[in-house]
């Protein structure tokens, strides 16, 4: 669905040249839903530009749907849908009825075709209640519900987001995000997340591809993102005698108790060293347990350390 | 093609109506507009009729001249006011340009329909009354040849403006600050083309007939108007070179704003 070999965005500023996208190659399958993550200033949104045709790249090629943005720039908006989070593509004066039969007009969408679509987005997104509601009106979390119902209306096969759920509370973002994964799964649409949100990434991605300095420093899956990054779980247990310590063992594959506190326990543990089900098991066998939860690594602790740069960019995948 | 017609006019109707929130507004706004136009000629009058005449020209005659700038200039920001540096850096900045990019239509038919501006419609009917009591005034006969080549003036003369704004919006894509040089030509460049051409140097008015033909759309076009005879050089029978001209012009602006469209770089990363 998308291709991109060498793809190079340089600008000019006032300290010179910037190479903003220094090079990446990638390439996505039709269905994929990936995630697009890098620091303020990476190359984010100047790769999600030129893949939607905005920008022309200094070198390098990219196709998305066939089609090569910069140069089929009128074809390819019918087919891609664009939603910039900090930006509307409706009209702010007018009741949000008239947005979605302006973008049906200009996708030539036939009108039976719109309403019908129209009136399931509607429902999905309970918008129902807001078409008649000027967009300035809206809040911030029906605007970007409103966004979302107007970038899919002319039902595009690539969807591009950048920062789609910024500002909104955990209500809002999970009506986001939930249509989005329905999107995904039951239209096949393929998605480009460009976000802060690492939570976005891990609820919704089966691939993240992380950028930093113009270059792609990560593309792969998020378990493979922890297995190459050494990320960490986290065994949590009640034991019934809180006075029982828990005595590491040779089996115990390097997890160790990095808590005790009442009846509880945290044993940290790597996953290619040990499954969950073994640790377990091993406590089991010594101990009586009242309760057990396991802690998922955070994937925004372990992207955070690649940002930093206490984890060496090695690309993987 | 007229599906695609149809779609502008669309935008222009939403436009129109999202306006329409504050119609006392829109009306007052196009009145001011209006009004500015008629206190500029009555100045213009009152001085000529103390000072005589400007190269010959009597002030209804030269009020004519301001009637056919007014008028094409007030034609061409209805329709391009959103080209000015100050707009159009806005737009870039704020990255509404860049959402305008990924929609299926051509950006300038975007910008010129999402934004027709009422108030130079008002500067437009203006113009165009100053130029129907000026050429009363002035004792012209209308005949079906002088209307239309008022209004091939009025039409030519705002095609150069509007050239001129798109070869100023080329210049804010690629320096994304804009510059005042196009506003000076749009609004300096009308004014200039509002005094016979007499009254300049040949330098000057070789460059308002040749490079940015404001005065053969307007000056050349009124000498038939008048039935006057031009300075040496500037002969009325050029005004059968106002249409291809202008068109060319048009076109050059065209190619710029294309060109600096393709060099867009947008508002930050």
């Amino acid at each position: 669905m998308i291709e991109a070999v060498g793809l190079r965005k340089r600008f000019r500023t006032r300290r010179g040249p910037v190479e903003a996208v220094a090079g990446i190659d990638f390439r996505v399958q039709a269905g994929e839903f990936v995630g697009y993550a890098g620091p303020n200033g990476a190359g984010k949104s100047t790769t999600v530009k030129i893949m939607s045709g905005i920008l022309l790249p200094s070198g390098g090629r990219v196709v998305v749907d066939g089609l090569v943005p910069y140069r089929e720039r009128k074809r390819l908006a019918r087919r891609i849908g664009v939603v910039f989070g900090q930006r509307s593509q409706l009209w702010w004066d007018l009741p949000l009825r008239e947005s979605f039969e302006l973008i049906g007009h200009l996708y030539r969408i036939p009108a039976a075709d719109r309403a019908a679509r129209l009136d399931r987005l509607a429902e999905v997104l309970a918008l129902g209640p807001l078409l008649a509601v000027p967009v300035r009106s809206l809040s911030l979390g029906q605007r970007m519900r409103a966004e979302l119902a107007a970038a899919v209306l002319p039902a595009p096969r690539v969807l591009f987001l950048d920062e789609p759920t910024i500002g909104l509370d955990v209500e809002a973002k999970a009506a986001v995000r939930d249509f989005l994964r329905e999107l995904n799964r039951v239209e096949g649409t393929t998605v480009i997340l460009t976000t802060h949100d690492l939570d976005d990434i891990a609820l919704l991605c089966s691939r993240l591809m992380i950028i930093d300095h113009g270059r792609l420093i990560y593309d792969g899956t998020i378990d493979d993102l922890h297995t190459a990054y050494g990320s960490t779980r986290m065994l949590v247990v009640d034991l019934a005698d809180p006075a029982a310590t828990l005595v590491p063992g040779p089996d115990w594959a390097g997890a160790e108790v990095v808590r005790a506190e009442g009846h509880r326990r945290w044993i940290r543990f790597a996953r290619e060293e040990i499954s969950a089900a073994q640790l377990v098991g091993l406590i089991l066998a010594d101990q009586q347990v009242l309760d057990l939860s396991i802690v998922e690594p955070d994937v925004e602790d372990v992207v955070r350390r690649i940002y930093r740069g206490e984890i060496p960019p090695e690309r993987i995948g | 093609m007229a599906e695609a017609l149809l779609v502008y006019l669309r935008l222009a109707a939403a436009a129109v109506r999202a306006d329409s929130g504050k119609p006392l507004i829109l009306v007052l706004r196009t009145v001011a507009a209006g009004l500015i136009v008629a206190v500029e000629v009555m100045a213009l009058v009152l001085l000529l009729d103390r000072f005589g005449t400007i190269a010959g020209w009597r002030a209804p005659e030269v009020a004519l001249l301001f009637g056919l700038a007014f008028a094409s200039q007030g034609l061409a920001l209805a329709l391009g006011t959103r080209l000015e540096a100050d707009h159009l850096s806005l737009l870039v900045r704020r990255g509404t340009f860049d959402q305008v990019l990924t929609r299926p239509v051509s950006p300038l038919g975007w910008l010129v329909a999402s934004y027709v501006d009422a108030r130079y419609l008002g500067r437009l009917l203006a113009g165009v009354g100053a130029v129907v009591w000026a050429a009363d005034r002035a004792g012209v006969t209308w005949t079906a040849g002088r209307v239309a080549l008022v209004a091939l003036s009025v039409v030519c003369a705002a095609a150069v403006v509007f050239a001129v704004l798109l070869i100023a919006a080329a210049f804010t894509f690629v320096s994304v600050q804009g510059s005042e040089a196009g506003s000076m030509l749009v609004y300096g460049g009308t004014y200039l083309a509002s005094y016979p051409m007499q009254i300049y140097g040949s330098g000057l008015r070789l460059v308002f007939v040749w490079v940015v033909p404001v005065a053969l759309a307007i000056y050349v076009p009124a000498l038939v108007v008048l039935g006057r005879q031009g300075p040496p050089g500037l002969p009325a029978w050029l005004a059968w070179l106002t249409a291809p001209v202008c068109a060319a012009f048009l076109a050059v602006g065209g190619l710029a704003w294309r060109g600096g469209v393709r060099h867009y770089v947008g508002a930050g990363s």
